[in-house]
């Protein structure tokens, strides 16, 4: 077993609001970004992308290789299909492994996190301690991954290190 | 109070904002107006009515739900309500 909680940030990452213009399906978005997306809130890798299910035709997308032209990037590929919005300077991601995190982060949510009701491939929009949040599972570790406006992110860690300390 | 998302499932009332009665619609021209702004029934019994899913997917949805009891008999997207 590895160690029971890490806490770190994502740091350079590409971020994106897509949504589908109206009579656009999941699989048309999905098939321009090369990457199969959640028809409704969930997480989904593919490669270079990630995708997260925010509502109804919504999507956030992020990658890894670098926030410069991710977003102009895809507005280029979407045109007519989606709007895209640039959202790598909006949002702090956070990532939490290990086999406390899921009681940290159950602490904060009132959505049922047992394996059972959310399991990798989940995601959801809610809220933590009266901040806006966006998170995933990606493994059974577990580990999850919570965006939230980066304006927040100090209230939001602060919330976190105060459950942390409690485990 | 928990309200039936049709894309989140079941979230606690308190990510939503309430909007009230689904049931008035827009009128064309003046007449009318003065009933859809101001006048509205207070059921006792199903209704159904606008919630907006502010912390979630920031969609209008459309709850049924019993004024009485607080049974909920259902949900939908607003967008797929309009006539
Ligand atoms: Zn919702």
């Amino acid at each position: 077993m590895g160690e029971a909680l890490t806490v770190s940030e994502r740091t350079g990452l590409g971020i994106a609001t897509v949504m589908a213009r109206r009579g656009v399906d999941a699989a048309a978005i999905g098939a321009v970004l090369g990457c199969a997306l959640p028809g409704g809130p969930g997480w989904r890798n593919g490669g270079d992308l990630s995708a997260i299910g925010t509502g109804p035709g919504t999507w956030l997308v992020m990658t890894e290789t670098g926030s410069g032209d991710f977003a102009e990037d895809l507005t280029q590929r979407f045109r007519g299909l989606a709007s895209v919005t640039d959202q790598s300077s909006a949002y702090a991601v956070f990532r939490l492994s290990g086999h406390d995190a899921r009681t940290l982060l159950q602490r904060g949510v009132s959505i049922d996190l047992h394996p059972a009701a959310f399991a990798p491939g989940s995601a959801a929009t809610s809220m933590i301690s009266h901040i806006g949040v966006i998170f995933w599972q990606m493994d059974d570790a577990p580990t999850y991954e919570v965006a939230v406006f980066r304006s927040l992110a100090g209230s939001f860690r602060h919330w976190l290190d105060s459950v942390a300390a409690t485990l | 109070m928990r309200l039936p998302c049709p894309y989140c499932g079941n979230r606690d009332a308190a990510e939503f904002v309430y909007r009230g009665d689904a049931a008035p619609r827009r009128p064309d021209g003046e007449a009318g107006m003065f009933d859809y702004v101001y006048l509205r029934d207070n059921r006792a019994g199903e209704m159904r009515e606008l919630w907006y899913h502010a912390q979630g997917c920031r969609n209008w949805i459309v709850v049924t739900r019993d004024t009485v009891t607080h049974e909920i008999h259902g949900s939908e997207l607003a967008r797929d309500n309009k006539r």
